[in-house]
């Protein structure tokens, strides 16, 4: 039994522990909490040693040079650890680690599993895009636990149940490399949402968000399915069967193009033309599903009411972790599977639209009366910004993209998580209400203003760095309609009115006369942070400090992955632009080869190299040979 | 008749039809022995075993295809033997169902009249003539006629019963004009032989008269399937009739209907690569304009009640519109160039399936929270369910998470393969163009709308707070009847694959005719 078998039933535990969980936790009746804090331990443990060895394995796999990287078998996304599979191994040249665990097939056929054949599969995996979110979606768990700690008093085991149902969705959906079973993951996350918010609710108007939101994100995800079957069925493989995995798609697509492409520059562009055209339509009906969920302006209304309504630890996961889904789907399916689309529609329609948002929701942040509603906006602004660089299609952008979801995850997240402490002692947010806190709690000031500078992008903190990767990637001159840079622009503007209406908020709450509403426990006296608290938020706020400091090692993760998404887009971008597509390859050389470590690896290597060094692991840099000859 | 195939022919028809043959003599036994004793665990025990009997026959008779189709009136294929084990199935289910509202002085003839009703079903599924069709649509039309009347003490119930009386007659007469056209053309009662026939006649030019007869088919088994504009009479039966009886009614003759369908358009059974009414002659558009038609009207119409009972029944409209979708896609298989990987049939086959597992069980746990007393009728009679009753209220929940078509419930299973197909149905015909892709986003809108009329339910179930003390219902077989609809639809929605392979053996998708595109456009 190898460590990759281990990890591999681990990676299925990664989705399975929490569905078991939901079933486990609600019997605990009154001892619920402690059972799901144990279990969202666990399962912590579990997914870091998946990250460990993931980290470890996409590191060295990825040192290994590619001939042709943009040949249409190399574009697509190479996930590791996937149970049920019976081939591939770490470094193996296999193309695809298909698994054998089909759901149902389409086939008329009896095939033998593991052929390839119309099938959906239970194809999950980990790769460079994922492996950070679902250990962000694992963290957040224990911080939610935490503060809904002693807010949740009705029926606590079904409460914690249906978290660990939500986390289950997220965490599969991150890992699907099936377009059906992502969409089903997708779809989950709404049950558990809409019990939570309806149910466990804060205001009085918690039924009719819940609602809302089921709704809202239920139409948009069914055009959402409608567009995943129009991608599946317009890009079958070369024999003509369909497939539902999202790397054989990826391959199919770009054959398609290419092919279309070459024709188109010899002088024949109908094909392309053709392309283009239907791309336009599976564009529209993918991105209905995700820009509500993200969400994006002006899908974005079902917001404000799901979060501020939900108790507090559901809207954490719901700002930290739903929220990452939509973005997620964009980068998993939207770029690779309808890349030309994504660049002639997706920065000038979507760009627009999420660059209006940015404002739009920073204005609002400002004038908002509640402190969740302010982080709540707040959370529209940056994902709008994070929308903008995903459609920015290179490298900076999208390697600034995807580190924002981690650290948008982590502070907004931890954010909402403080909130809990005022809800637990005043049940009220209300900005008015309050003031002065600096001097009452310092303890909770100090935290909050950490969060609060992360929030903003302070150097030295999370988002400072995948913002200004973002704004790299928006500097991009050479995105259609990007010519004038509104969108960098904008999206500076947006960085400028966060920190406007985040200090406002902090001026008004902790600073001004001291006042605070009634407590809720009038007699006793309101205490300070105590260690549960301080363990929740504290803790997030050190992950955030410390991925500002090491951010490399999560880039060096999906730098491959990224970098194959960048090959589609640029050429996306040459087809888009009628011009032949040169790869440029832009890693950087090497000054001096470096010396050769003699260290055994166990027989992995594939030892055609003959002087090049043996990848090192950690969070340094890698330097690769750039050319062959 | 010296034929020996013909003779063979026709003395092999007992064989084929031994199982139903099981069920109506069990009913003629429990309706003659009814008047001496009226019991209800008596009864349902004689009507279990006559059931389970016909599923033993079903499982050993060997039966094998008749020498002379055109000669046969009852045929043993795929398609047939998929619709006997569904109806087998839901008539056992079914028995269990209505343990709740059968008592002492009704248990005979209700139970009777439900075998006759299952009878009438499987035969649907293998009826290859006309007369055989008709009489088995009959044979499942009868017995709920006299289900409708036995508990019929108000005024309320009257109106479904009559009303439904009314108008299947109606529809019923319909179905025969239709079939006399059909009959006249062709010269034949025979399913096998008519198809034929208007097939080689309608690839030189289309007669209209058969178009004629094909429409007034349409229209009576719309009366069936609940297609607008026939599907006036359901909301005031679903609201009318005994839940049990309506549980049947939303899916039996749904099923036959569109069995019977297809069969009068050569989708099921035979080639299907030539059908009689291919996307050229119309009458696909016909059945898309229905089929958009009901789901939006039914979808929309559903919106605005407060009665559970109508609510049901106006989704049961808007999902016959979705499954008539399968029928569309079907008829468009004589032009598909590729290999197709949904057929229409096998996903109107699964949808059907899960369809008939999430209506019966919410009409089941309707049936278990209410008591004579206190029926369930209006949305407020459910509020606080979650509470009062936690697994019925549950198991509404999963059926209604199905009903919208949320992933790992059955009614997901159904809606993608319904989704795929009509996806993967060619767009560059002359008759429907794109309109095969327009009718999936069509469905996939009203699919959205129909979620807010079943999550108002659920929110009433678990955000609201009982207006009534709990009723305590002691109808065990009912609870259990749901409880296991509820495990199934979620079985099936995780791991749809027996049902899709079954369906799939039942409706295979042949492989696409190699015709040129010229050959198409002198046409």
């Amino acid at each position: 039994m190898s460590i990759y078998a281990v990890i591999r039933v681990l990676v299925l535990l990664l989705v399975l522990l929490p569905l078991l969980s939901a079933v486990v936790v609600p019997v605990f009746g009154r001892c619920a909490r402690r059972v799901s804090l144990i279990l969202a331990l666990v399962h912590l443990g579990i997914t870091a040693a998946v990250v460990v060895v993931a980290v470890v394995a996409i590191g060295e796999r990825n040192a290994g040079k590619v001939a042709n990287p943009t040949a249409p078998t190399e574009l697509q996304f190479r996930p590791e650890f996937v149970p049920g599979d019976s081939a591939a191994h770490i470094g193996s040249d296999a193309t695809d680690a298909r698994t054998t665990w089909t759901l149902f097939s389409l086939s008329n056929k009896q095939t033998r599993p593991g052929t390839p054949g119309p099938n959906v599969q239970f194809y999950i995996g980990i790769d460079g895009l994922n492996v950070w979110l679902v250990a962000l979606a694992s963290l957040m768990l224990i911080p939610v636990i935490l503060v809904s700690w002693e807010s949740v008093k009705e029926k606590p085991g079904a409460f914690f149940g249906w978290l660990f149902l939500l986390q289950a969705g997220i965490i599969g959906a991150f890992l699907s490399f099936d377009v059906i079973l992502f969409y089903i993951f997708f779809e989950l996350t709404l049950i558990p949402a809409f019990f939570l918010i309806g149910k466990w609710g804060m205001g009085s108007g918690r039924r009719d968000a819940a609602r809302k939101f089921f709704l809202y994100t239920l139409a948009g995800s069914l055009l959402t399915l409608v567009g995943v079957i129009g991608v599946v069925l317009t890009n079958p493989n070369a024999d003509g069967t369909i497939t539902f995995s999202i790397p054989q798609l990826m391959v199919n697509v770009q054959e398609g193009l290419q092919n279309a492409h070459q024709k188109a520059l010899a002088g024949d562009g109908a094909d392309l033309a053709a392309k283009h055209a239907t791309q336009f339509w599976l564009f529209l009906a993918l991105m209905a599903g995700f820009m509500v969920k993200v969400p994006i302006w002006p899908f974005h209304t079902w917001l404000p009411s799901a979060y501020g309504e939900a108790p507090t630890g559901v809207t954490v996961m719901l700002s930290a972790l739903m929220a990452k889904l939509g973005a997620f789907g964009i980068l998993r399916l939207v770029l690779p599977l309808v890349p030309d689309a994504s660049i002639l529609y997706g920065l000038p329609v979507i760009g627009g639209f999420a660059a209006f948002g940015i404002i739009y929701a920073a204005l609002c942040a400002y004038a908002s009366k509640d402190i969740k509603l302010v982080i709540a906006y707040s959370s529209v602004s940056h994902l709008g910004f994070l929308v903008l660089a995903l459609f920015a299609f290179n490298k900076e952008g999208l390697s600034g993209a995807v580190l924002h979801m981690v650290n948008h995850g982590l502070s907004t997240g931890a954010m909402f998580a403080s909130l809990a402490f005022l809800v637990d002692r005043y049940r009220t947010t209300e900005i008015s209400k309050f003031g002065g806190l600096m001097g009452r709690f310092p303890g909770f000031a100090l935290l909050f203003f950490v969060l609060c500078l992360a929030s903003v992008g302070l150097p030295g903190l999370n988002n400072f760095v995948s913002e200004m990767l973002m704004m790299a990637g928006l500097f991009d001159a050479r995105n259609a309609g990007a010519s004038r840079l509104w969108p960098a622009v904008v999206a500076a503007v947006g960085i400028f009115l966060s920190a406007w209406y985040t200090f406002t908020l902090l001026q008004r709450v902790f600073f001004n006369a001291s006042k605070e509403p009634e407590p809720v426990l009038p007699q006793a006296p309101v205490p300070g942070v105590n260690r549960r608290e301080f363990c929740a938020i504290g803790s997030l706020a050190t992950v955030c400090l410390l991925l500002g400091l090491f951010p490399q090692i999560l880039l060096d993760t999906m730098k491959p992955d990224v970098r194959t998404l960048s090959i589609i887009g640029d050429s996306a971008r040459a087809r888009v632009g009628g011009v032949p597509y040169v790869y440029v390859d832009d890693e950087p050389k090497p000054t001096a080869l470096p010396a050769p470590i003699p260290i055994n690896k166990g027989g992995d290597e594939k030892g055609k190299d003959k002087g090049k060094a043996p990848p090192k692991k950690g969070g340094n840099k890698k330097e690769q040979k750039a050319e062959d000859e | 008749m010296t034929d020996p195939l013909l003779q063979q022919t026709f003395t092999g028809v007992f064989r084929l039809v031994a199982p139903e043959i099981a069920l109506v003599g069990t009913a003629c036994v429990v309706f003659l022995f009814g008047c001496l004793t009226n019991r209800r665990w008596l009864w349902f025990v004689v009507s279990l075993l006559g059931v389970i009997l016909a599923a033993v026959l079903a499982g050993t008779v060997k039966t094998e295809m008749p020498p002379l189709l055109t000669a046969s009136a009852i045929i043993p294929d795929g398609a047939a033997t998929f619709v006997r084990w569904v109806a087998l199935i839901t008539v056992a289910v079914l028995l269990f169902v209505s343990w709740a509202e059968v008592d002492r002085s009704n248990a005979s003839e209700y139970y009777g009249c439900l075998l006759v009703a299952a009878a009438g079903v499987s035969l649907v599924g293998r009826a290859n003539d006309l007369i055989t069709l008709f009489l088995a649509l009959e044979l499942l039309s009868i017995p709920t006629y006299i289900l409708l009347y036995l508990p019929a003490r108000t005024r309320l119930h009257q109106e479904a019963a009559a009303k439904y009386f009314l108008l299947s007659v109606l529809s019923s007469a319909v179905m025969l004009f239709g079939f006399s056209y059909l009959y006249g053309l062709t010269g034949s009662t025979n399913l096998t032989v008519i198809t034929d026939a208007l097939t080689k006649a309608h690839a030189e030019s289309l007669n209209p008269m058969a178009l004629v007869g094909a429409v007034l088919v349409l229209a009576a088994i719309g009366f069936r399937i609940t297609a607008v504009p026939f599907h006036f009479y359901a909301p005031d039966v679903y609201e009318g009739g005994p839940a049990g009886v309506v549980a049947q009614l939303a899916f039996f003759p749904k099923l036959a209907g569109f069995v019977a369908l297809a069969r009068i358009l050569g989708l099921l059974g035979g080639d299907v690569r030539s059908i009689p009414f291919d996307a050229n002659t119309q009458l696909p558009l016909l059945i898309w304009i229905l089929a958009a038609l009901t789901m939006c009207i039914g979808n929309v119409l559903a919106l605005l009640q407060d009665n559970v009972r109508r609510m049901l029944a106006y989704s049961s409209v808007a999902h016959g519109g979705y499954m008539l979708m399968g029928i569309v896609i079907a008829s468009s298989l004589p032009d598909a160039t590729g290999q197709p990987g949904i057929g229409g049939m096998d996903a109107l086959l699964v949808y059907l399936v899960a369809y008939g597992m999430m209506t019966i069980g919410a009409f089941a746990v309707i049936l278990f929270l209410s008591t004579p007393e206190r029926p369930v009728d209006s949305l407020d009679d459910l509020a606080g369910a979650g509470q009062s009753h936690p697994i019925s209220a549950g198991a509404m929940t999963v059926f209604l998470f199905s009903l919208i078509g949320l992933p790992l419930t059955a009614g997901f299973a159904g809606k993608l393969l319904l989704f795929v197909g009509a996806f993967s149905a060619p767009t560059n015909t002359n008759a429907m163009r794109n309109l095969y892709q327009v009718m999936a986003v069509i469905a996939a809108i009203n699919a959205a709308v129909g979620a807010y009329y079943y999550l108002r339910v659920v929110g009433v179930m678990y955000f609201r707070t009982p207006l009534r003390p709990a009723t305590r219902s002691r109808a065990v077989p009912t609870f259990l009847a749901a409880v296991a609809l509820a495990g199934a639809t979620l079985f099936f929605g995780i791991y749809p694959a027996p049902i899709v392979n079954a369906a799939r053996k039942a409706a295979p998708v042949p492989a696409p005719v190699q015709k040129t595109t010229a050959d198409r456009n002198t046409k």
